[in-house]
């Protein structure tokens, strides 16, 4: 068991424990991770880097509840994610999880308002209510006067911050991001970041953000690597993009063995 | 609820990034709208058709007719007609007498069915006299005009193949001719034409004629005998009841039919169309149900991601089924409420104007009947909505079977 986040479980808000993740592939079965243990204080902002094809976005599916590992399990707080029922996990990242993609997946045929206020309306919430709270989010991300407009109609980093207003608008206590200024040139990338960051102090938000960008992981509390299938904490000082972290435990992130991942078959999420 | 709806109506309506799925859709909505009109339609003129037969059958023919079992002529046939008249349920009672005959003008020929009857009593049961287009029926009275020749009125069509008129004189042979010392020969006698009616129903104005009681036993050489008597009833649909009540009221030896029994065929043949027309017709609505299968599987691939965001904030699978599937509704209902303005529309304007015209001895009718009724329309709405429910099955358990990661993870 490598624990990468030596965390006094007590004072976990999320936390992973011997999560593997494992894919047919050919004759064999790809390993993507194993034993991946993973614990995020309240209010922290974690940031994880790796290679593409790395798993990072499939361990942000997990945490969410959108993807079913292969083995272990992940707690929010003492609530095992797997023990759900597909309503119940439906309606907990409604209510606990915003998620925020590189690509901003608002609906097209929506407005921004529209877009902001799903996850309310999703719970049948009275439109006027529902458009109020976004109208809200959409004030605080700068875009009051654009709320109107539908997605096509903003650009991109404007798009970017109507997804974050969606993500809020149902008041999470944990922001998944994965890539968020990744389909950004670097000055709206930052400002989209100082967002984040502002968002992330005035929600009191744990935010886990999943980025190739080095100098946007420095500015959060942690950066994690996952490389061949585990989570390496590094160093914010001297921090290079393709530099090894000392303390890395290399391990075979691929393999056709059977691994620990097949010895548990973990509940079903949604 | 009011999300699924807020969603499917929007995504019915915007404009999409594949024009395929919303031309499909727009075809969908057609289809529908198309197969809900023409059957409203079709069914209108079935039923149409199938009313106003039974009303000119009912208005030229009895409800029910008591005659002799051995076919031998009601003798005592004034007074057992002012008895039958009394019993409950009868509303009316005409005596008759019927013989085939040949009518004759020149080298033209044509059968006949030849009724005698008494005025006053067969307007009681009968329309035809009603229905006299030229000429009058006045002088079918008993005894009038004597010494010249005796009435007839002739069928509208009958009139036309023999080439009758109005003051025409036409000759009648009956087939039951006299014994004279030259062996067997028919018998002739002169008719003066005092009316042509039209009914309507060519099996009547082709082949009808009606003269003075005495004047067709004279003809058949027959006693002062009558061959049915035909009643009139309050309610049609207990004409079988009826007619056994008066069958036992005249006591043995007779015997009634009634217009239910003569026309069965005829009504059971309308029936089967029907059917078969919804069923033939019915067909458009499944292929417009086809299209909304099509249109809606093609609108959840082409939605799998939007879907899979939806599900990442919550949305449930149950919600996302719904989402698809009223727009299926949505869909249905559009065509199925075009479907119906469009067919009463165009069933209440074929009906008003009759502006189809039939060939009356092919149809009994000269014109396209149009009789839409709302049970119709509620039963082929139900029918429109369910066979598009079905088809919605599919494609909306398909878009909440979809897994958010997976739909993710190639974008």
């Amino acid at each position: 068991m490598t624990e990468v986040a030596r965390i006094d479980q007590g004072d976990a808000f999320l936390r992973t424990e011997d999560l593997c993740k494992a894919f047919p592939s050919g004759n064999g079965t790809l390993t993507l991770f194993r034993d991946l243990n993973l614990t995020v204080r309240r209010g922290e902002m974690v940031a994880i880097v790796g290679e593409s094809g790395s798993g990072k976005s499939t361990l942000l599916h997990m945490l969410a509840g959108l993807d079913r590992p292969s083995a272990g399990a992940v707690y929010f707080g003492s609530t095992l994610l797997g023990k759900l029922t597909a309503g119940q996990a439906a309606a907990f990242r409604n209510r606990e999880i915003g998620y925020v993609w590189q690509m901003h997946y608002l609906l097209p045929e929506f407005t921004a308002l529209e877009n902001a206020a799903m996850p309310l309306l999703a719970r049948n919430m009275p439109k006027n209510q529902a458009f109020a709270a976004a109208a809200r989010l959409l004030d605080e991300v700068g875009l009051g006067q654009r709320a109107s407009h539908r997605a096509g109609e903003l650009s991109g980093g404007e798009q970017q911050r109507v997804a974050f207003a969606r993500a809020l608008v149902a008041g999470p206590g944990l922001l998944l991001a994965d890539e968020p200024t990744g389909s950004l040139d670097a000055s709206t990338a930052d400002s989209v970041f100082r967002l984040l960051t502002q968002l992330h102090t005035a929600h009191q938000l744990t935010s886990i953000l999943v980025t190739h960008n080095l100098d946007l992981a420095r500015r959060c509390d942690r950066t994690l690597r996952l490389r061949d299938g585990q989570l390496q904490q590094i160093p914010v000082a001297g921090m290079q993009p393709d530099q090894t972290p000392p303390e890395s435990t290399a391990d075979t992130g691929t393999s056709n063995v059977q691994s620990s991942c097949v010895r548990v078959q973990a509940p079903g999420p949604a | 609820m009011r999300f699924e709806l807020f969603i499917a109506s929007r995504y019915l309506r915007a404009r999409r990034r594949q024009a395929l799925v919303g031309v499909i859709t727009a075809i969908s909505v057609v289809g529908v709208a198309a197969g809900v009109a023409a059957l409203i339609i079709a069914l209108a003129i079935t039923n149409g058709m199938r009313r106003d037969l039974q009303q000119r059958l009912l208005g030229s023919t009895a409800h029910v007719e008591l005659m002799r079992t051995a076919a031998d002529g009601i003798t005592h046939w004034r007074s057992l007609t002012q008895r039958l008249r009394s019993l409950p349920h009868v509303t009316a009672a005409a005596p008759a007498i019927y013989g085939q005959g040949l009518i004759s003008r020149g080298a033209r020929s044509g059968g006949a069915l030849i009724k005698g009857i008494l005025p006053a009593q067969e307007r009681t049961v009968s329309s035809l006299l009603n229905n006299i287009r030229e000429g009058s029926a006045a002088d079918l009275a008993p005894s009038t005009n004597a010494g010249t020749l005796p009435p007839l009125v002739l069928g509208s069509d009958l009139a036309a193949q023999v080439g009758a008129e109005v003051g025409s004189t036409v000759l009648v042979t009956s087939p039951q001719g006299e014994l004279t010392p030259f062996g067997l020969v028919p018998k002739y006698q002169r008719f003066r034409v005092a009316g042509i009616f039209h009914s309507g129903f060519y099996q009547y104005d082709s082949s009808f004629a009606l003269a003075r009681l005495a004047d067709v036993q004279h003809l058949f050489s027959e006693p002062d005998v009558v061959s049915v008597i035909s009643f009139k009833i309050d309610d049609l649909y207990r004409a079988a009841a009826v007619g056994r009540e008066i069958e036992a009221a005249a006591g043995p030896g007779f015997m009634t039919t009634n217009w239910m029994e003569q026309n069965q065929e005829l009504f059971r043949a309308l029936r089967l169309e029907q059917v078969a027309t919804f069923i033939i017709i019915g067909l458009i609505v499944c292929v417009a149900a086809l299209n909304i299968l099509i249109a809606l599987t093609m609108m959840v691939m082409e939605k799998t991601r939007d879907i899979a965001v939806m599900m990442s904030y919550g949305v449930l699978p149950s919600q996302i089924r719904r989402i698809f599937l009223y727009q299926g509704l949505l869909i249905s209902v559009i065509g199925t409420a075009i479907g119906l303005a469009v067919g009463y529309s165009a069933a209440w304007v074929g009906g008003h104007y009759r502006f189809i015209h039939l060939s009356a001895q092919v149809y009994s009718l000269d014109y396209l009947p149009f009789a839409p009724r709302w049970q119709d329309g509620a039963i082929v709405a139900a029918v429109a909505l369910l066979v598009s429910l079905a088809a919605t099955l599919y494609p909306s358990s398909s878009s909440a079977g979809i897994l958010p990661a997976e739909a993710l993870r190639y974008e």
